[in-house]
């Protein structure tokens, strides 16, 4: 009965979900095929939930093992795997917390399991040299309007209204903080991983609207520009040499042509 | 590479200082390529540095060959990049199916094996040595359900597969033990009847009874060391077949070590002992 396989599937789904009468027509039934299914079910669930808990140890700490796997089964019901590949499992996982009623009373878990999965995504980015200490010191004039900064593969940053970045941070001390107060001043993460190891720093405003200029490819001058009008007093010098010793830049490139000019 | 007749372990990150630094005759190591998918980062560097100066195989957990349509072609495009990268000596699948209308589970399935699966399956194989350039090898899996409707034997069946595929068989010895507790049927009858030529790979691991079911239903869960009646039949088969490849596999409670090493050397040695039992067959 050649037709017969692509139904089994079905079959074994339907089981799998709960509905174990589904094999009944013509593979099986009885205590030990529910048995049976139980192992399955169990080693799925435990299989989903240790990978997506893996992504989220900041987040462990804040809710606990017990907590933490608790939400990873309820989120793997409702957002299954995609790929057999479960390094990057889990990228609903920080909206799907939000809507968490269990979290409810905790707000700003969504934002620091966003920051866990930026971690990840740096670790796993392809790799590259990060340009060179006194690249842009280098540069003449001209190049500072003809060019840009690529940033590297690894670079990723996010920008806050409140303390959450030094929150995240202090959360990856062996010894985390007993107790941390949020500050509603704006701050940035960066996180960047020039070689084997993730870095990240801290960074203000500047720096945040630099990085945006150069993720649109704007010339390093309309970049700095940018960075100044977003932070007035930054000490541009300083910012800059910080972020590429950090190694959050690749190669120099030519900047995409200015829209605002015709 | 010929792939040498030595016992390997599983990689695990927590050990990858340990296994560069491990001594390099004939100790090999096998990673699950999914945890390798990347586009690049620590842990590719770790495997790179690794397979400088010890094999390396490939040892797919997802590719869901039994499942009833193809293998996901990003997938294989994926495996092929670490095929061309690391040069493994051996690359290897699970007759199982875990992937189907872009829903993963992180399991392996049974099916009943039936002519019409055999052939879906032989395709998707194929589908698979195609897009790797090279014979993989297919492993038996752990069954914890008695399925009605198959038309084939296990062994019948893998058997069938590399006839008409060409490929390889990876024998998990727990496996076969852990199917045959729970299913009623006589491990050392399955391992007597594995065909020695396919066999390229073998897999030791440990397992666990269930929670509830006791030892009737036992789990490979990959938790625990190998137990002594798997040391036993894995005796048997390479007194029959001669020395394969040997891997110590171990997924959860991950020892130390030296105590995966310590279970490595135990399999070396009866790999040599069945190796100088056979010359002196020859020889008299």
């Amino acid at each position: 009965m050649p037709e017969a396989a692509p139904a089994f599937h079905d079959a074994f789904a339907a089981a799998l979900a709960g509905d174990a009468s589904a094999l009944a027509a013509g593979w099986g039934s009885g205590a030990d095929l529910d048995a049976g299914l139980t192992v399955y079910r169990n080693t799925i669930a435990k299989g989903c939930a240790d990978a997506l808990t893996a992504q989220f140890p900041t987040v462990e700490k804040l809710v606990g093992e017990a907590w933490l796997a608790a939400a990873a089964i309820a989120f793997a019901k409702d957002h299954p795997p995609r790929q057999a590949s479960l390094l990057t499992y889990g990228q609903e996982f920080p909206d799907w917390l939000a809507a968490f009623p269990p979290a409810a009373d905790l707000p700003h878990l969504p934002a620091i399991a966003r920051l866990d999965l930026m971690w990840t995504d740096a670790h796993l980015a392809a790799d590259a040299e990060p340009l060179p200490a006194g690249a842009f010191a280098a540069l003449g004039p001209d190049d500072l309007g003809r060019l840009t900064a690529e940033l590297h593969p690894a670079t990723r940053f996010a920008r806050f209204d409140l303390t959450l970045p030094a929150l995240w941070r202090a959360l990856q001390a062996e010894a985390a903080p007993e107790a941390f107060e949020l500050d509603e001043t704006p701050q940035g993460l960066l996180m960047t991983r020039p070689r084997l190891d993730i870095e990240h720093r801290v960074i203000g405003p500047g720096a945040c609207a630099f990085l945006a200029a150069l993720t649109d490819r704007r010339a390093l001058a309309d970049a700095a520009g940018l960075a100044l009008a977003a932070e007035p007093d930054l000490a541009l010098d300083t910012a800059f040499a910080e972020l590429i010793a950090l190694g959050a830049f690749g190669r120099l490139i030519p900047a995409a042509p200015n829209r605002d000019q015709p | 590479m010929t792939p040498s007749p030595h016992a390997g372990v599983g990689l695990k990150p927590q050990h990858y200082a340990e296994a560069l630094a491990a001594p390099a005759h004939g100790l090999w190591f096998e990673v699950h390529a999914e945890n390798y998918m990347a586009a690049g980062g620590p842990r590719l560097a770790w495997l790179d540095a690794i397979a400088r100066d010890k094999p390396i195989s490939l040892h797919g957990v997802g590719l869901s060959l039994a499942a009833d349509e193809p293998p996901d072609a990003g997938h294989l495009a994926a495996l092929r990049r670490l095929v061309d990268r690391y040069r493994p000596m051996l690359v290897s699948e699970h007759l199982a199916w875990s992937m189907r209308q872009g829903v993963y589970v992180p399991d392996l399935l049974p099916f009943p094996r039936t002519r019409a699966a055999l052939s879906r399956i032989a395709d998707n194989v194929a589908r698979m040595q195609d897009a790797v350039g090279r014979q993989v090898l297919i492993e038996n899996p752990s069954l914890y359900l008695p399925l009605d409707g198959h038309e084939m034997g296990e062994v019948e069946f893998l058997a069938e597969l590399a006839r008409r595929t060409g490929c390889g068989l990876l024998v998990d010895v727990n496996n076969i033990f852990v199917s045959a507790n729970n299913l009623g049927r006589s491990a050392e009858a399955y391992v007597d009847a594995v065909p020695a030529a396919l066999v390229g790979e073998i897999h030791l691991a440990g397992h666990d009874a269930d929670e509830r079911m006791g030892r009737a239903l036992l789990i490979d869960t990959h938790a625990a060391p190998v137990a002594e009646p798997v040391w036993a039949l894995y005796g048997r088969l390479i007194r029959r077949i001669g020395p394969r490849p040997t891997l110590i596999e171990r997924d959860g409670e991950i020892p130390a070590f030296p105590e995966l090493l310590a279970e490595a050397e135990r399999a070396e040695g009866m790999l040599r002992a069945a190796e100088r039992a056979r010359e002196a067959l020859l020889d008299a």
